[in-house]
């Protein structure tokens, strides 16, 4: 864990329980300027996080590579699209066999724009189509990618919602203990 | 605390099989950073006729970025090659691979979907009937008395972090969670109807603190060097390529840690009275589960297999389950289990005649005849090795 005690980051266990009855397991924050210093950040803290909150599942290493692989495209995303100053949040809720992802995003308007198109994307009946088509499409790649396939193969209920006029709330919520149970 | 593969990847091209591998983590930023791999993907499409296997069953994650790249080669690899196709070989253990390239299916036909978990290993179906379930579970129980004593010379200590790799339906971890209070304790096996039992278990007795994962022995996700102990019992006399499994728990193994390993000389298990018949069964068994590709002799050989593997101060033991030590039926219900096995379903499958069959079945008849009789003696020998990981 080297590289993430060199990013100054705030790790908290807080079992608080939130009015969607949703426990909060733990809490990452870090300045938006250090997560974004260096692309292996997002691997780094997707697979520290997940085996830190995978070991009671059904099964352990199972759930921990499917939480990795979900967290990841989330902060891949958090890493291409944001903006301004602050801290980036990376929060871990539970309730029961459900799991969920918060990040919070310093955002500028160029960023506030990205995300409400992307929510307005993901709300479309062909997210699959989308997803697809960010796939094989020429050129660079297309942030909404990750969260297309969030939607699209892992079940994901995606929540992107302004906070303020500087940051972004990106949430995810799934469901993987079934598909560990079962793989 | 990480615990899954966590290398850069790695790429392997094997022309023979044509097969090319993908092992590792795939995470880039750009599909610049794929650059070498894209090379060598398309001098190994250059190379093949017919189908390419695209190993990805220990491609462990791949981002988007990564499987944007890798997708685009499979589909344009297949432009003006009608000869060719394309087989991508995944596992369920990692859980998301199958269903993210069956998109890849829906695209283009020739490029299939092959999960490979059904075939992990040679007779797995014997090892997965649920009614072996039972024979295990008293085959534990006689073992353990031994074991619980043996383990500790072995290097076993409280707080340890610990592997039972192969752990069929979780008793033995149940038991060495109990006595030996691990800090941690990882219980893999390929066998999901075993998982399923031992989770329930350990759900009904509230035993908490046993990490059931699903996983081939073979290949583990698990990360290098992360256990203090590693257990693997009863379990390379069933693999084809017991070498493969060592190699594994020598990676898992933290260096000074050690593993122990349990396995058999079943032509040497003995009884008396009527010790002719006896010894004929269980030497013709020996050469029954040959035919299978297993070695169920292979107990002695287990220190030479360490040191092959790179294990020093490799230490070897031996005990004898019998009927004097432990309850005579439960020891006659294990030969019983054995009988059915041996000579109902696997010498049926060899095709063996009735003649034969007969005699085999009357050798398990006899030891468990030897191991009830108030004057009689049974014995089922096993041979522990471990080994040090060096530092």
């Amino acid at each position: 864990m080297g590289a993430i005690s060199r990013m100054n980051m705030m790790l908290s266990k807080d079992a608080t329980v939130q009015e969607s009855g949703f426990t909060n397991l733990l809490s990452i924050s870090m300045g938006v300027d250090v997560f974004t210093a260096d692309w292996l950040y997002c691997d780094r803290i997707s697979s520290y996080v997940a085996r830190m909150v995978s070991h009671n599942r059904t099964d352990s290493l199972l759930y921990s590579n499917l939480l990795s692989s979900a967290l990841n495209e989330l902060l891949e995303t958090a890493f291409r699209c944001n903006g301004g100053v602050g801290s980036m949040t990376c929060r871990i809720l539970r309730r029961g066999a459900r799991d969920r992802i918060e990040l919070e995003i310093p955002a500028d308007d160029a960023v506030l724009a990205f995300f409400a198109e992307t929510a307005a994307a993901l709300a479309r009946s062909d997210a699959a189509d989308q997803y697809r088509a960010a796939l094989f499409a020429d050129g660079p790649v297309d942030p909404r990618m990750g969260l297309l396939e969030l939607s699209v193969d892992y079940g994901a209920d995606i929540e992107i919602a302004p906070i303020g006029s500087s940051a972004v709330l990106l949430a995810a919520d799934f469901n993987l203990e079934p598909e560990a149970a079962h793989a | 605390m990480l615990d899954v593969l966590q290398h850069p990847f790695t790429v392997r091209f094997d022309e023979n099989n044509q097969e090319f591998s993908i092992i590792g983590l795939v995470r880039p930023q750009t599909e610049y950073d794929l650059r070498d791999l894209t090379e060598k993907f398309r001098r190994a499409v250059g190379a093949v006729r017919g189908t390419l296997y695209v190993n990805v069953k220990r491609l462990v994650r791949i981002n988007n970025v990564g499987f944007r790249v890798l997708s685009s080669l499979l589909v344009s690899s297949l432009e003006g090659r009608s000869d060719l196709r394309i087989e991508v070989v995944t596992s369920s253990v990692v859980g998301w691979s199958t269903r993210k390239f069956s998109v890849l299916s829906q695209l283009n036909p020739r490029i299939a979907v092959a999960e490979y978990d059904n075939d992990f290993y040679p007779g797995q179906a014997f090892v997965e009937d649920d009614n072996i379930i039972a024979l295990l579970r008293t085959q534990t129980k006689l073992t353990w008395q031994h074991e619980r004593d043996i383990l500790p010379r072995h290097g076993l200590r409280p707080g340890m972090t610990v592997a039972d790799v192969c752990c069929g339906i979780g008793d033995f971890a149940v038991l060495l969670h109990k006595q030996f209070d691990p800090a941690r304790l990882v219980a893999l096996d390929h066998s999901k109807p075993s998982l399923s039992y031992a989770r329930k278990v350990a759900a009904d007795f509230h035993i908490e603190g046993i990490e059931y994962v699903y996983g081939d022995a073979s290949e583990m996700l698990l990360e290098d060097n992360q256990f203090d102990f590693v257990t693997c019992r009863h379990s390379l006399q069933i693999f084809d390529k017991p070498e493969l499994i060592l190699r594994e728990l020598f990676r898992i193994c933290k260096p000074g840690g050690r593993v122990y390993v349990t396995n058999e000389k079943v032509s040497h298990c003995l009884g008396e009275p009527r010790g002719e018949s006896i010894q004929w069964t269980y030497s013709e068994v020996a050469k029954l589960v040959a035919h299978f590709n297993h070695d169920v002799e292979i107990g002695p050989k287990t220190r030479k297999l360490m040191i092959d593997t790179g294990f020093g101060e490799v230490k070897m033991e031996t005990f004898m389950v019998t009927n004097t030590d432990s309850e005579p039926q439960d020891f006659a219900d294990i030969i019983e289990s054995w009988r059915e096995l041996f000579a109902g379903k696997m010498a049926t499958m060899r095709g063996d005649d009735a003649a034969f069959i007969a005699r085999l079945r009357q050798g398990f008849d006899d030891h468990i005849y030897a191991a009830l009789h108030p004057k009689g003696y049974a014995g089922w020998p096993i041979w522990v090795a471990s080994g040090t990981k060096p530092l």
